[in-house]
């Protein structure tokens, strides 16, 4: 067993140094003639064994004493606790790649792979004061209807609904790749739904929801041209909305008449109420088909979440 | 003997914390100036000897001569012509074995506490030629049978050759060699003597033996690896054939014919190891210096002062007679207890480097079903605070390993 356990060990460890690559070669050569089933000639048990002991008596005698003792048995425990560790790395690969983090979807655990955890940062509702924070686990659809948002192909069976907020950087990295999502699957539904988490964006709203209104093909521009502009800009600046909203072909003064109706402040009101019933704590929260991707995730996360491989 | 002074010539035991050498059996340290030497003859005259005519060749030729001439007298030899220069003692015995001419039927005796390059040729020629090989038993305590081997003697027509190891790699007993010398003369047999352990730790002086032939390494007296020597009568080695023949051989050749130079030349084929050689002059007149008699007596103190020690451990086992019996090495095991592990974990966890395993005497210890010993194998520069030292950290890993 002990062969076993030095392999994966000493081959890790061969990764840096060039002495344990060594080791690794002496413990493949252990396990080939264990598996073989002949006798190990190489003594790289007795050999590694006592060069640990050897280490280990410099320390304490008493705890070599019962390595040495108990050396068999140690040896399994650490080569279950090594498979179930490689196990355990390989899901945390796994799910990096499908989830982009090493802990599954929206985890916000530390990730090896992305250590600053920007795939789960979220632009966070911080107006809010929870008793208990919200987990990922309670962001759901269900409770909501997002049917008065702006929304391309309606009818398609895959959806995807995007909250997020304009001025938000993590919005900001997600839209582009929801952008090319859509190029390259053309038969998605999509929604949008604008929820106003930093300052300075809450006018925007308005601006969405009469967009849409007005004239609901015009309003894909729009939005593409807000994305585009500086968050500088658009910061409580209805007049730099209005450039763009001409420049996406409205008519002001239609636009401003909707905007400052008190029936659009109802209804603006009432989408936010629907967002925040989805159970969101920050932006972006993409959901794909009802599972809610929460942060900017790479391409790769969000082409799975539209198109999962067979068994996942 | 100043033992402090002594280690400033070794590099390894100058260094802030030196490691604990205790298997000068299978290789000894080289001071500073064996090193030097090899150093000066590769950077400052790298020629070949015997052959060119040019100052750096006459220098190697000059330098190599000097070093028979050292060896000659380091061993009491009559003549430098009868030092040839080898590889090692398994070349020596090989060119003995090969060289003596030996036919079917032929007696050559040995001990059964032989080295496996003094038992191995023989089981050779037993397989190839059909000579008898025949083994003297020791006595229970491991030491040389003088009785038995005068019984073998007395019970054989005739034997041809009495190889025999002069002091054992296992325990440092040394055979009594004068007496075995002049019963295997009176029954008109030659003798071999194995001196690689002997030759650093006691003097010797063949001419006083009569013994016919003596061999030895470099590297187990302080010299450089790859160099040995063959100590035969010239009578005797003029008789032989030599066992490798070709380049420095021979005085000249045609196509057919051709004519060895004397001895030693005609056993010394090929490109010698000239730096070899030149280091090994250097090594025995260091040894020389510090006088093998003051040797000798430093490492029984620290023979006799380990097996106190080792005395105090349960279930040690020491191989071989009283320590005032033994040279400088002591071979001990403890049932249940793997001897490579054991010079592991000294080596790990207390810088001592020991031998363990059957110390290529492989025979004795199939015999006896041991698995094998650890080997401590003392020299002039150990002192007596590396053996508490080492008495110190074997009883913590025996401890560990009990």
């Amino acid at each position: 067993m002990f062969c076993f356990l030095a392999l994966i060990v000493f081959a890790i460890m061969g990764i840096f140094s060039a002495s344990n690559r060594e080791l690794a070669k002496e413990a493949l050569a252990c396990v080939f003639t264990r598996v073989t089933f002949r006798p190990c000639r190489t003594n790289f048990k007795d050999k590694t064994k006592a060069m640990l002991l050897g280490k280990l008596v410099t320390r304490s005698a008493v705890v070599a004493k019962f390595v040495n003792k108990n050396f068999e048995l140690l040896s399994w425990a650490f080569f279950i606790l090594s498979v179930v560790s490689t196990i355990w790395v390989a899901k945390g690969v796994y799910d990096y790649y499908l989830y982009g983090n090493c802990n599954g979807l929206n985890s916000s655990g530390f990730c090896v792979f992305d250590p600053k955890g920007l795939n789960s940062s979220v632009s966070s509702l911080n107006e809010k004061c929870y008793v208990k924070p919200p987990t990922e686990a309670n962001v759901t659809l269900k409770n909501s209807n997002f049917s008065s948002f702006p929304v391309k192909n309606p009818q398609a069976k895959k959806k995807i609904i995007f909250i997020g907020c304009y001025l938000c950087d993590y919005t900001r990295a997600a839209y582009p790749q929801i952008k090319q999502l859509l190029k390259q699957n053309p038969d998605v539904s999509f929604t949008f739904a604008h929820f106003p988490v930093k300052a300075g964006s809450s006018y925007l709203s308005n601006y969405d929801y009469c967009t849409y209104k007005e004239d609901p093909k015009k309003f894909w521009n729009f939005n593409d041209l807000l994305f585009s502009s500086s968050k500088a800009d658009l910061y409580d600046n209805p007049s730099y909305a209005d450039k763009e909203a001409v420049k996406a072909g409205y008519n002001l003064d239609q636009l401003h008449a909707c905007i400052n109706s008190a029936a659009t402040k109802t209804a603006v009101e009432a989408q936010q109420n629907e967002i925040i019933k989805t159970g969101i704590y920050g932006t972006p929260t993409i959901f794909i088909d009802g599972t809610p991707y929460i942060g900017p995730k790479p391409y790769r996360v969000y082409e799975h979440g539209l198109k999962p491989w067979f068994l996942f | 003997m100043n033992v402090s002074s002594i280690r400033q010539d070794f590099p390894l035991l100058r260094k802030d914390k030196p490691v604990v050498y205790f298997d000068s059996a299978c290789q000894s340290l080289r001071p500073q100036q064996v090193i030097d030497a090899l150093v000066e003859y590769y950077s400052e005259y790298p020629a070949c000897g015997g052959r060119s005519t040019h100052r750096l060749a006459d220098r190697v030729t000059k330098e190599v001569e000097k070093a028979r001439e050292t060896v000659r007298k380091f061993i009491k030899a009559a003549k430098k012509e009868e030092i040839v220069f080898t590889r090692n003692t398994t070349e020596g015995i090989n060119l003995i074995a090969h060289s003596l001419g030996l036919q079917k039927g032929d007696v050559v005796i040995s001990s059964d506490k032989e080295h496996n390059s003094d038992l191995i040729p023989w089981q050779v020629l037993v397989e190839q030629v059909g000579i008898e090989h025949i083994i003297v038993p020791s006595r229970e305590n491991n030491t040389f049978d003088l009785a038995a081997f005068e019984h073998i003697l007395q019970k054989q027509k005739s034997v041809k050759l009495v190889a025999m190891c002069f002091t054992s790699n296992l325990d440092s007993n040394t055979i009594p060699a004068a007496e075995i010398i002049k019963l295997s003369h009176k029954k008109g047999a030659l003798v071999l003597l194995d001196g690689a352990v002997t030759i650093a730790h006691q003097p010797i002086d063949v001419r006083k033996l009569d013994v016919d032939f003596l061999v030895f390494s470099g590297h187990k007296i302080c010299g450089p690896s790859g160099i040995g020597v063959l100590y035969g009568k010239q009578k005797l080695l003029e008789k032989l054939s030599p066992f490798m023949v070709g380049g420095d051989t021979v005085a000249w050749s045609t196509y057919t014919t051709h004519e060895f130079l004397p001895v030693p030349e005609k056993f010394e084929a090929g490109l010698q190891d000239y730096a070899g050689i030149i280091g090994l002059g250097k090594a025995l007149e260091y040894v020389e210096k510090i006088g093998l008699d003051n040797i000798a007596k430093h490492e029984k103190e620290l023979t006799v002062y380990m097996a106190e020690l080792l005395g105090q451990i349960p279930n040690m086992h020491i191989i071989g007679p009283d320590a005032k019996e033994r040279g400088s090495i002591t071979s001990f095991y403890i049932p249940g207890i793997d001897s490579h592990q054991i010079a592991l974990m000294l080596s790990e966890s207390a810088n001592i480097m020991v031998r363990s395993g059957q110390h290529c005497v492989h025979s004795w210890f199939a015999k006896r079903n041991i698995k094998g010993s650890v080997r401590i194998s003392l020299s002039f520069y150990n002192t007596k605070e590396e053996i508490e030292y080492f008495g110190k950290q074997l009883k913590k890993v025996v401890s560990v390993l009990g």
